[in-house]
């Protein structure tokens, strides 16, 4: 089976043309590493396994790889002068989507299909010249910039060891498993053996869930019906199977678990029985039924809400954490493309419109002794290139993000995609949201094929991230092969083919045809129809492998035979791999021989909850204290340095990679202003085109006040969220909530997690901050997902391994409805003369701001949400922007009132007069100084900006508000400029200044 | 009168079709969007249409280099046929990786009936990296080019890794002899940008953004004109809008933007410029 013949066709830029793939590694190996190269010409390699006759080889290179205009391209190596070439390709069983596409081009264009053990791989050399340059350097160049040794494998060929004949050698990256797929009979004699079990075989099952299973499986009726199966003690793939369903990713062992808190300060105990049921649940279920327009919520792959009469929209959010730590490109591709199978996956399948993303890393110039598996800088370039490639080959526009930088998340970073889509609300006469499995429908699998891929990946993020955490769980996601599904299933959905629909995420098949078999209540699983990457696979890894692009659908058979044939004119593999029963059982078959016979009900069997102990010690008790320090006197360095800040730096170069106007929906882009480059407070999309409806959304990221109380974290984050929904139009009738946490370990252990019983604290206060938050401004939670293992451990500077942890993260998107998009706001001033109003209180509230950081201070006075005031504020201004008097709005947040006038005058591009002594304060939390003034991050507040002929009435809605006229728009000068409260002027610069200075740390990446 | 039937292809990656399809319905043309697998197998027709419109997306997921693979089954399963639907005197417009794939089936620059020849090329920006952002594009008016008839300047979005147009001076001097470079990135008064980054978003050559053949008939640009189809789409609607509708004492809008409000956007006056000629040509 193994084809006799290797080629490799090798393929670069004309020599006279200019290479940016070779200059944008000459770029970052002198920014990163002061490595100088001079020229870096890059060439792409196909290798061919297969045998092809010399005309085809011939076909194949002039036909597809070779650009006439621009390439050349030689059967033999280039000849392409360097010091040195590096050579980087793949290791084996890493999804090679060139590769892939390249063998559907050949099948096409030689009219002849790839027989088995034939294939094509691709792989990359960059021929580098400079003077001196040393191996080492090289191989930091290879290792650090090039190549990621844990999906790729690298060479260095200096002038001596290359032989222009055979070039890099015929390297074929092929998974060659010489094995028969077998199933493993497994002892569980005693708790001990199962738990040995369970460490070797990398379950990560709970101790407290061993005898439970156990108990199972002793069980005298499930012996016997195990008998007449042909089955007697556990195989491994049952073991896989509960393992899969009882990890914290699928079950959510954390948020339904029991928690005894305790405040340390008070002595008060209270015993929280379920985060879940308690702070998401109930008051999703109680707003569910005042607002009418929530569809579905709570137990689909995505919630649903009303868009119109005719259409729904869905919404979920995703992290991507710990497989992007290792892999930063392939974790953020496969994170972005298996979100966008949540929507798909949703009710009978909605279109993708939309996505978003949110990158927490560490500081992007650390130079310290900490050694992450990934440099930030680097990891950053990953995650960023990894949601563009997933984003834009989905053909869905990423129209909002926000990247920010954290020490803690050195240990970890986060990784978070949201995606949004919509459906008819009915689909051939029935509600598109509901759906159901029923006895006799058959199986379907459709989408890509079944690999070594991914396996574990749902314990492995169920974990803390060691050396002991299998790499094999990164994978890299094919936006293609999902794109022509995503089509496929959207025709077939309208034509009514199928009754269910769900995606293959975490877990794989277990998780899937386990979950939608439980509406049937059983189902029989042929698990040698599943199609595989390659032969030898044993029957737990098809079970639970999580090999990307697939979805699984439930087709009655007289449906089968047209979605069969649709499938195949997509050029999309479906296969059926089983039918759906009443038996009760989950019995899966390979060929003849049964592997797993157990009950559907298994998993309610019992099992206990998982208990937490949490310990809140207040800030004061922690030793927090506002610090002493006098009033600064030059509050122009003061703010340059401040709009200089990472966390508030220009990012537009991430942003502009993006496509955001994909599918000609654009009304509010990520990116405003007279230069197009201020953050937009929220994005704005027309779903429908023929409809002047929109769909606002928005998300908030504010984790540096988890270092005060998580509790304000949480709350700060959804007012945040939703200000900025409000900000550019949208209505508190209508704001749906998605909430994304990200924990560090709360499980308290006296070595290894010390401080885990205050952890578990932060969770129960910011669940609480959430309900109420959710229950005051009336925001439904869509969806939600948790990550809870957001630690790592780095190697220090004396080779000792040092756990970091990240600060608790809520990541909380808003989505809401504009009933006309041409009422919408943005946050530029758009005429001089126009006045500037500050609406909200501001209040000495610089608990962890942006300004003590920059002080490196934390302080005390956490910023606090007053629901009742705020919820005011915010119909008034709703009220008048739908009123269309409002010239401009914005959201002031992190960095406060100095940060945000000064983006809201760059994206004006109008001189602004900005006097602080009229900004609304409030007194109550301690004396307001200009600095308090200019840096507190009190929420609640808006900067906005109103036409003189408007002011009238726009105070006339604001009567008796806090909300006063603080400035005005001018255009005899092009400053800002901002009076202090003692009348003096303390700020005069320039907005080309104030651009540059936000500018600089980022501003010239493109 | 029958409207005018146009064809927008589908199916490997393709993505812009939604939209196109909804740009060319603005624009009064009766739209279809057709699986290139379904146009292949013949279950639909080419012949029945008038405008063959290919779309932006990733075809196989570009990974050959953009455009190439969609060209090559287009030509092995469909090369005459497009080839007699060019000769039908109907148009073909390629917008993104649409205008790629026209470039590397050779059907542009199309220089006096050689639609095979593959004698231009989009290739990487020169700036390394996939960019989103509006430009200025200038019209050349002496073009034959019948999408942007009547036009002499416009912005639309480019949404691409790789735009940067390159050929050899030879075709160079016969594309600017014929007129043929139709669309060229600007600044705001209409000038050709002289490749500064990032007015020339891509390092274009002679800053050039679409092509057209020599009958003006095959259109490609690299600009997406079907998301400029409501006047919501153009970054500075809001500031265009508020002064519309701000007071009435101040300079009154001008009158681009009360036809983008009121009429056609520039996106959809391309597809209308087509439908318009097939109309009057029929």
């Amino acid at each position: 089976m193994v084809p006799d013949m290797i080629t490799c066709i090798e393929t670069a830029l004309k020599p006279a043309l200019f290479d940016a793939e070779g200059e944008n590694l000459i770029k970052k190996a002198r920014d990163y590493f002061d490595i100088k190269l001079t020229d870096v010409r890059s060439v792409s390699l196909i290798t061919i396994e297969a045998d092809l006759a010399d005309r085809e080889l011939a076909l194949i290179r002039d036909e597809i790889l070779t650009n006439p205009v621009t390439q050349i391209s030689s059967i033999s190596p280039l000849d392409i002068d360097f010091n040195w070439c590096i050579w980087v390709g793949f290791r084996p069983g890493v999804r090679d989507n060139p590769g892939s596409t390249a063998m559907e081009a050949v099948r096409d264009l030689l009219g002849r299909e790839f027989l088995p053990g034939e294939s094509i791989y691709t792989s990359k050399r960059y021929c580098i010249k400079g003077h001196d340059l040393t191996r080492p350097e090289i191989e930091k160049v290879a290792n650090e910039l090039l190549a990621n040794h844990i999906i790729q494998q690298w060479r260095v060929f200096s002038k001596g060891d290359w032989d222009p004949k055979t070039g890099t050698g015929h390297v074929v990256p092929k998974v060659m498993l010489d094995h028969e797929p077998e199933f493993k009979i497994l002892k569980i004699g005693s708790d001990l053996e199962l738990q040995a079990i369970s460490d070797e075989r990398n379950l990560a099952l709970n101790p407290r869930d061993i005898p439970v299973i156990r108990s199972y499986f002793s069980d005298e009726k499930v012996i016997e019906s195990r008998q007449a199966a042909g089955l007697s003690e556990p195989t491994d793939i049952e073991m896989e199977y509960i393992s899969q369903a009882r990890s914290d990713h699928c079950n959510h062992n954390t948020f339904r678990g029991i928690f005894h808190y305790r405040d340390a300060s008070t002595g008060e105990t209270v015993v929280e029985k379920s985060l879940f049921k308690t702070f998401i649940q109930e008051p999703t279920l109680a707003l569910k039924d005042e607002r009418p327009w929530v569809v579905s919520v709570l137990w689909d792959n995505a919630g649903v809400g009303r868009f119109d009469d005719d259409f729904n929209y869905v919404i979920t959010g995703e992290t991507h954490n710990s497989p992007s730590n290792m892999e930063a490109y392939g974790g953020a591709i496969t994170g972005i493309v298996g979100v966008y199978r949540d929507p798909m996956g949703t009710g009978l399948g909605s279109r993708l419109i939309m996505g978003s993303y949110g990158f927490c890393v560490g500081d992007i110039d650390y130079n310290g002794p900490l050694k992450a598996p990934l440099h930030p800088r680097r990891l950053l370039d990953g995650v960023i290139e990894g949601v563009k490639d997933g984003g834009n080959k989905s053909g869905v526009p990423t129209t909002f993000g926000q990247t920010l930088f954290n020490s803690g998340y050195m240990g970890k970073s986060l990784v978070f995609v949201t995606a949004l889509g919509i459906m008819p609300a009915a689909v051939t006469g029935r509600p598109s949201h509901e759906k159901k499995t029923s006895p006799g429908e058959l199986i379907v699998m459709s989408g890509g094929r079944v690999g070594k891929d991914g396996i574990h990946g749902v314990t492995a993020s169920s974990e803390v991230l060691s050396e002991n955490t299998p790499a094999g769980h990164v994978q890299i996601g094919d936006p293609y092969t999902q794109k022509k599904m995503h089509d496929f299933l959207l025709i077939a959905r309208d034509e009514g083919l199928y009754e269910f629909i769900t995606d293959n995420g975490g877990g794989g098949l277990s998780s899937s045809v386990g979950e939608s078999a439980m509406i049937s209540n059983g189902c029989e699983i042929w698990l040698d129809k599943v199609p595989l990457k390659y032969e030898g696979l044993d029957m737990w890894e098809i079970w639970i492998s999580e090999s990307q692009e697939r979805m699984t659908v439930s087709v009655k058979p007289e449906n089968i035979d047209r979605f069969m044939a649709l499938s195949r004119e997509h050029e999309v593999e479906s296969t059926v791999i089983g039918k759906y029963t009443d038996t009760g059982k989950l019995h899966i078959k390979y060929g003849e021989k049964t592997c797993a016979y157990v009950d559907m009900d298994l998993l309610d069997k019992g099992f206990p909850r998982w208990e937490f102990d949490a310990v809140w010690i207040p800030p004061e008790l922690r030793g927090l204290t506002e610090p002493v320090s006098g009033e600064p006197a030059n509050y122009e360095k003061l703010l340059c340095d401040m709009l200089a800040r990472p966390n508030i730096c220009s990012k537009e170069w991430i942003q502009r990679q993006y496509d955001h106007e994909v599918q000609g929906t654009s009304v509010i882009k990520p990116l405003v202003g007279v230069n197009r480059n201020i953050p937009s407070d929220a994005s704005v999309i027309r779903p429908v085109l023929d409809s002047e409806k929109g769909l606002v959304f928005s998300q908030s990221l504010l984790p540096w006040y988890s270092l005060i109380d998580a509790g304000c974290m949480m709350t700060c984050t959804i007012d945040e969220a939703v200000r900025r929904l409000i900000a550019v139009g949208g209505s508190l009738d209508h704001i749906g909530g998605v909430d994304n946490f990200c924990w560090p370990n709360i499980q308290y252990h006296p070595e290894k997690n010390p401080d885990g019983k205050f952890k578990a604290a932060q969770l129960v206060r910011a669940c609480r901050g959430l309900k109420d938050a959710c229950l005051a401004y009336g925001i439904p939670l869509l969806s939600g997902k948790d990550s809870m293992y957001v630690d790592g451990y780095l190697t220090g500077e004396y080779g000792e391994s040092i756990k970091v942890s990240a600060l608790e993260t809520v990541q909380f998107s808003t989505v809401g409805i504009i009933s006309d998009v041409k009422s919408c706001v943005t946050m530029d001033p758009k005429m001089p003369g126009d006045s500037v109003y500050v609406i909200g209180v501001t209040a000495n509230e610089l608990g962890a701001s942006e300004y003590y950081e920059l002080m490196g201070r934390i302080g005390l006075n956490v910023p606090e949400v007053r629901f009742g005031r705020f919820k005011i504020i915010y119909k008034a201004l709703e009220k008048a922007i739908s009123q269309g008097i409002v010239a401009s709005a914005h959201a002031v947040s992190r960095g406060g009132l100095a940060v945000h006038i000064s983006l809201v005058a760059m994206a004006g591009g109008f001189g602004i007069d900005f006097d602080l002594s009229n900004v609304p304060r409030d007194n109550s939390k301690g004396i307001l100084r200009n600095d308090t003034v200019l840096f507190s991050e009190s929420p609640g507040r808006f900067i906005v900006t109103v036409p003189p002929e408007h002011c009238r009435l726009f105070e006339k809605i604001f009567k008796g508000l806090a909300c006063s006229t603080a400035g005005s728009v001018t255009d005899s000068h092009s400053n800002l400029n901002i009076t202090g409260l003692e009348g003096n002027t303390i700020v005069g610069i320039s907005l080309e200044k104030l651009e540059m200075e936000w500018k600089k740390p980022l501003g010239d990446m493109v | 009168m029958k409207k005018v039937r146009a064809l927008v292809l589908t199916g490997f990656g393709l993505n812009c079709d939604v939209e196109t399809a909804h740009a060319l319905k603005l624009a009064g043309a009766e739209p279809e969007r057709v699986h290139i697998n379904t146009l292949i197998s013949g279950k639909v027709q080419l012949d029945q249409f008038e405008i063959l419109s290919l779309g932006g997306g990733f075809s196989w997921g570009d990974d050959h280099g953009a455009g190439v693979i969609q060209a090559l089954k287009l030509k092995n399963h469909m090369g005459q046929k497009i080839l007699d639907f060019v000769a039908d005197g109907k148009l073909v417009i390629g917008i993104c990786n649409g205008f790629q794939t026209l470039v590397n089936l050779g059907l542009l620059p199309g220089i006096h009936g050689d639609y095979q020849t593959r004698s231009v090329a989009l290739t990487w920006n020169d700036c390394g990296n996939f960019r989103d952002q509006w430009v200025n594009l200038a019209v050349d008016h002496e073009s034959t080019c019948v999408f942007t008839r009547n036009m002499d300047s416009l912005e639309l979005p480019v949404r691409h890794g790789e735009g940067k147009f390159l050929t050899d001076t030879h075709i160079l001097a016969r594309l600017r002899e014929n007129h043929q470079a139709v669309l060229r990135y600007a600044d705001t008064d209409g000038k050709p940008a002289g490749k500064a980054f990032p007015l020339n978003p891509n390092g274009s050559l002679d800053d050039i953004a679409g092509i057209c053949d020599t009958t003006g008939r095959i259109f490609g640009l690299m600009p997406h004109p079907e998301a400029y189809n409501h006047f919501t789409n153009h970054p500075d609607w809001t500031r265009q809008v508020f002064k519309f509708k701000g007071d009435e004492t101040k300079p009154a809008a001008p009158l681009s933007l009360r036809r983008n409000r009121l009429d056609v956007t520039p996106g959809i006056q391309i597809f209308k410029n087509g439908v318009d000629y097939i109309l009057s040509n029929r």
